[in-house]
This record gives C-alpha cells, sequence and structure tokens, in this order.
C-alpha cells in the first residue's frame, strides 16, 4: 500500500524546533509547510491544502488558542493538534473544547506524534467524506426535481 | 487545683532536711531530698524538679558553685531559692548575680519560705511560656519564609521551565532525526553504527528526564487560580489509574478500589487533584514492583473525604520518611525519578485545603492518606448565591450529619 502523505503545517516561534520538525516529517515521508507565527499560518492556510496543524500554544503575539480559533472558524475542516509545555493540561483541555484534535506536551515524542497526525488525518477524511456524501445526495435530489 | 510543685531540699544536715521535708509536705509539696551538691546535679538528671532550696554552706561543693553548675546546665528548667547562716548573707548577694531566685537566712520561716517557692515556680511557668512562645514564633516566621520562599520559586520555576522546554524540544527533535537518518537504508552499513545509537539513545533518554522535571515544576508552579468544580471522586481515580495502565500493564499488580457512597462528589480542581493521584499511584506502582497490591478507598468524614493509597512494597526507611515530600529528594536512579513527585503533591494538596499523612512499614507496606475538604467554605458561600447549586451543597452539608464513622 502507498502511504498518503498527510499535509502539515507546523506553527511554532522557534525556528530551529520548527526546522527540525519538518525534517523529521518528511523523513517519514509527509508534507510540510510551516509558519514562526498564527498570522503567517492562516495565510497558508488560506493558499494551500494543510490537512493538519501542529500549534504551539505558547508564542508572542497571536497566540495558540486565539490562533487555533480563527483557524476553526474560517477552515472548520482542518484539524489541529496542540503542542503545550504545561505539565497540567488545562490549556490543551481548553483546546480540545474549541475543536482541537488532540495535544502533545513539549519536547513530545515522536511516534506518539505519529500516531496522532495519523488519526487527525483520518478524522478529517472521514468528515469530507460525509460532506461530499451529503452533496451528492442534495444534487440527486436536485436533479430529481427536474 | 494547683498541680503540684516539685521541691528539691539540699542540705548536709540530715535533720534539718528531715523537719523542713515534713513541713513542706504539710503545706502541699512534693519534696525531694539531696544530701550534698553534687547529689543534687545528679538527682537533677533523672527527676523533674522546678525549685530547689538549698544551703549555702555545705562541705565539699558549697551551694554557690552548686548554683553555678545548675545555671549552666539548666538555665531556664529550675529556680533556686538559697539559705544562708545570718552572718553570711553576702553568699546571698553573690548567689543572687550568679541566678538564684531569692535568698533566705536561716533559721527559715516557714509561710515567707511556701510563699518564696509559689513565687519562684511561677517564674518558671512563665519562662517556660516564653520560651514555647518564642519557639512557635519563630516556627511560623520560618514557615512564612518557607512560604515565600515557595511563591517565588513558583514564578521563577514557570520562567525558567519554559524556557528550557523549548531548548529541551530542539534537542529532541535533532537527535529523533538523526536516529531517523541512521535508519535509511544506505545507513545500515555505515562504521561506528552501534556508537551513534548508543549516543542518540542517551541523548533523547537525558531529554525525557529534563521533561519530565520541567513538567513537575510546571504543574506546581500554577500558583495562581485553581479552577474548582463538582468532580465525581470515584471517576477521577479510575481515569488516573487508566493513565497509569500502560506502565504496569506488563506485571502482575492488583489494583482494588473502593469508594464511600457518601463522598462521591466534591467540590475542587480536578486538573490538580489529578495530578496528585498520578503521583501517588505512579509512587506506589514503583514500590510495588513485579508483584504486589495497590488499594485505593474514599472514606466520608463528615465535610471531608479522606483517601487512602495503600501499596505492599517494601516500605519507606524511617530515615527517608522526614525528606520524602522535599524537592528532589529520590532514591530512584536519575532517569527514572525527579524527587519532584511528592513536593508538588504536597503543594497542591495544601492549595485545595487538605493534608497528606504517610505511615510506612519495612517490608509491609506504605499507605498514603489524603484528606480534602468537600467544599471550601469560600466556595459554599460563592455557591450558595448560584440557585443551580444550592440543592448540592446542602446535599453535602446535610451528609456530615448522618455521618456516623467520622473519627
Ligand atoms: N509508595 C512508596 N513506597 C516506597 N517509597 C516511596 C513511596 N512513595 C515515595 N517513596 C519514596 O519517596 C521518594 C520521593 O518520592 P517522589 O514521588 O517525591 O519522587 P520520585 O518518585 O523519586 O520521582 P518522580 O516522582 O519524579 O518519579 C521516592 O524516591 C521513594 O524513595
Ligand atoms: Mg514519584
Amino acid at each position: 500500500m502507498i502511504k498518503i502523505p498527510i499535509k502539515v503545517l507546523v506553527v511554532d516561534d522557534e525556528k530551529d524546533f520548527v526546522e527540525m520538525l519538518c525534517l523529521r516529517l518528511k523523513e517519514t515521508g509527509e508534507q510540510t509547510s510551516f509558519a514562526y507565527d498564527g498570522e503567517t499560518c492562516l495565510d497558508i492556510l488560506a493558499k494551500s491544502d494543510i490537512d493538519v496543524v501542529i500549534l504551539d500554544i505558547r508564542m508572542p503575539g497571536m497566540d495558540g488558542i486565539e490562533t487555533l480559533q480563527k483557524i476553526k472558524h474560517d477552515f472548520p475542516l482542518v484539524e489541529v493538534i496542540m503542542l503545550t509545555g504545561h505539565g497540567t493540561t488545562e490549556t490543551a483541555v481548553e483546546g480540545m473544547k474549541l475543536g482541537a484534535y488532540d495535544y502533545l506536551l513539549k519536547p513530545a515524542n515522536f511516534s506518539e506524534l505519529q500516531i496522532k497526525l495519523n488519526g487527525a488525518r483520518n478524522r478529517k477524511d472521514e468528515q469530507e467524506e460525509r460532506i461530499r456524501r451529503a452533496r451528492t445526495k442534495l444534487l440527486l435530489r436536485k436533479s430529481g426535481d427536474i | 487545683m494547683m498541680t503540684e510543685i516539685t521541691i528539691l531540699l539540699v542540705d548536709d544536715e540530715a535533720a534539718f532536711r528531715q523537719a523542713l521535708s515534713r513541713r513542706l509536705n504539710k503545706r502541699g509539696f512534693n519534696v525531694l531530698q539531696a544530701d550534698s551538691g553534687s547529689q543534687c546535679l545528679s538527682m537533677l538528671n533523672n527527676h523533674s524538679v522546678s525549685v530547689i532550696i538549698m544551703d549555702v554552706k555545705m562541705p565539699e561543693m558549697s551551694g554557690i558553685e552548686t548554683l553555678r553548675q545548675i545555671k549552666k546546665k539548666y538555665p531556664d528548667k529550675v529556680e533556686v531559692i538559697l539559705l544562708t547562716g545570718q552572718v553570711s548573707a553576702q553568699d546571698g548577694v553573690t548567689g543572687i548575680k550568679i541566678g538564684a531566685f531569692d535568698y533566705l537566712t536561716k533559721p527559715v520561716e516557714i509561710d515567707h519560705l511556701a510563699e518564696k517557692i509559689k513565687q519562684a515556680n511561677e517564674s518558671i511557668i512563665r519562662k517556660e511560656e516564653r520560651i514555647a512562645e518564642n519557639a512557635f514564633r519563630e516556627k511560623v516566621a520560618h514557615q512564612m519564609a518557607a512560604a515565600e520562599r515557595l511563591a517565588s520559586l513558583g514564578t521563577l520555576a514557570t520562567g525558567i521551565a519554559h524556557e528550557i522546554n523549548n531548548p529541551l524540544a530542539i534537542i529532541n527533535e535533532s537527535a529523533g532525526f538523526l536516529s531517523q537518518i541512521l535508519a535509511r537504508q544506505k545507513m545500515l552499513q555505515i562504521p561506528c553504527r552501534k556508537e551513534f545509537e548508543l549516543s542518540i539513545d542517551k541523548i533523547i533518554t537525558a531529554v525525557e528526564r529534563a521533561g519530565k522535571i520541567t513538567h513537575q515544576l510546571l504543574g506546581f508552579a500554577r500558583n495562581g487560580h485553581s479552577d474548582y468544580t463538582r468532580v465525581d471522586l470515584p471517576e477521577l481515580i479510575a481515569e488516573s489509574i487508566d493513565l497509569l495502565t500502560h506502565e504496569m500493564s506488563n506485571r502482575n499488580i492488583d489494583i482494588t478500589t473502593s469508594f464511600d457512597p457518601l463522598s462521591k462528589e466534591i467540590m475542587t480542581d480536578p486538573f490538580q487533584l489529578r495530578q496528585v493521584f498520578i503521583n501517588l499511584l505512579s509512587n506506589a506502582n514503583y514500590a510495588v514492583g513485579e508483584n504486589g497490591r495497590i488499594s485505593i478507598s474514599t472514606a466520608n468524614h463528615g465535610q471531608e473525604v479522606a483517601i487512602s493509597i495503600q501499596d505492599t512494597g517494601p516500605g519507606i526507611p524511617a530515615n527517608h520518611i522526614e525528606k520524602i515530600f522535599e524537592p528532589f529528594f529520590t532514591t530512584k536512579p536519575p532517569n527514572k525519578g525527579t524527587g519532584l513527585g511528592l513536593f508538588v503533591t504536597r503543594n497542591i494538596i495544601d492549595k485545595l485545603g487538605g493534608s497528606i499523612r504517610v505511615d510506612s512499614k519495612l517490608n509491609v507496606g506504605t499507605t498514603f492518606r489524603v484528606v480534602l475538604p468537600k467544599c471550601l467554605e469560600m466556595q459554599i458561600k460563592a455557591f450558595e448565591t448560584e440557585n443551580s447549586a444550592t440543592d448540592w451543597i446542602s446535599h453535602i452539608k446535610g451528609e456530615s450529619y448522618h455521618d456516623k464513622n467520622s473519627d
């Protein structure tokens, strides 16, 4: 079976982290892009097709939670995995309530990240599939009317 | 009723001693006797005496010399009344300079002596009170200093932990990337492959260890706010056990729970309390080793709930018990434990208004007992204004009236 690459957008103000994580994800066959702040993240989402955003919660300027809200508002189908430095998970849980798929503690375990990435992509696929079916039904009904 | 005053009568003349002793006995004093300064000193070692009545003129060691030694050894525990001859009142003055409570000239007038004894006894009681008060004050000052230190340590710790997490994450990804490169097909045969793998492994383990520390610190440093909500205690405990099951799965550990239905719901911060359970359970899990039992139970105590986490591990040696709540105290190998678990646990429990206690027996096991208020008074007030919660609050308060097994 051929692996279909996941289109991942890594968002973190820590440039070295972004660079290394992208390298690792490419190595495992994913397709990566990156942004160092929330605004750029939204720009990229507007221009390109992304499956999953890996989003740092603590960023200067627009923080992770705010960015997440905008993502979910403008691009509801894009899945988000939050990265947090917190030992307790409250911010991450807040993120989940806002629609994030899951969260990871930083420094994160890569195989856990991979599992979550796959889960997130699957959820996105399912949702897209549902929408497609609903549309088809709608179309069929319309053509039946004529 | 006055508590009995114990007097030690020191005089080399037996007849005088007997007579005075009898008269003091009649007045309700408890009287001990010594026939010399050295006997007096040795008796003080194993008798609790408040007032000494001592003749100045004694062969061997004089009253003055004995007084000097008493004051040196027990500066605040006993008062001394000297008895001097008519002609040697000067001795009395010397005695007072050294620290005698007072002096009387022989022959003694018994009422006068009794009065002096009572005064001396009161003076000792006052001294003891002052000492206790000072000790208490010192302890409070010490605790406050510790609390302040912790608060600023908390702020500092959050800052540092956050700043350190980012470089840690970079190291983690870089080392991880290296091991991915090593796994490439064309890299399989490179020289020194073993050494590369070994080093990368070490880097990743070390990063995990440092990460554990920063996460614990961040967990503890959330000083500011706690989010109180209604928490289903059995559910929260079950959830915490679930989070640890992958650590326990390959060993033969028996976990049992027993929940008191009277304290199912409490008002607390679930995130912080979960951290408490995780810390205590992972300690118990580590302690029991390959085979063992961990039991968790809750018990209703009026407006409080007691949660016990008991294990059949090796127990904690007496000389460790005092230290286990200190930050960084650990008996685990470096990459297994931070020594912050119990420190964080105690801090959280303090914040939640509860207390934690440990009972441990070598080769038998350890029990940590956490007592939490079901609801802080403050919260009750805040919630009583909200209609939605009043039923529940009165329910909780009502429970305390039916409670039979409070201790
Ligand atoms: N249930 C227990 N049985 C025996 N010893 C215990 C138990 N719980 C704690 N200890 C002792 O107390 C020490 C301190 O515990 P604490 O939880 O603070 O740190 P740790 O467990 O060593 O590290 P970490 O919590 O980061 O894994 C332990 O190293 C161990 O010696
Ligand atoms: Mg521990």
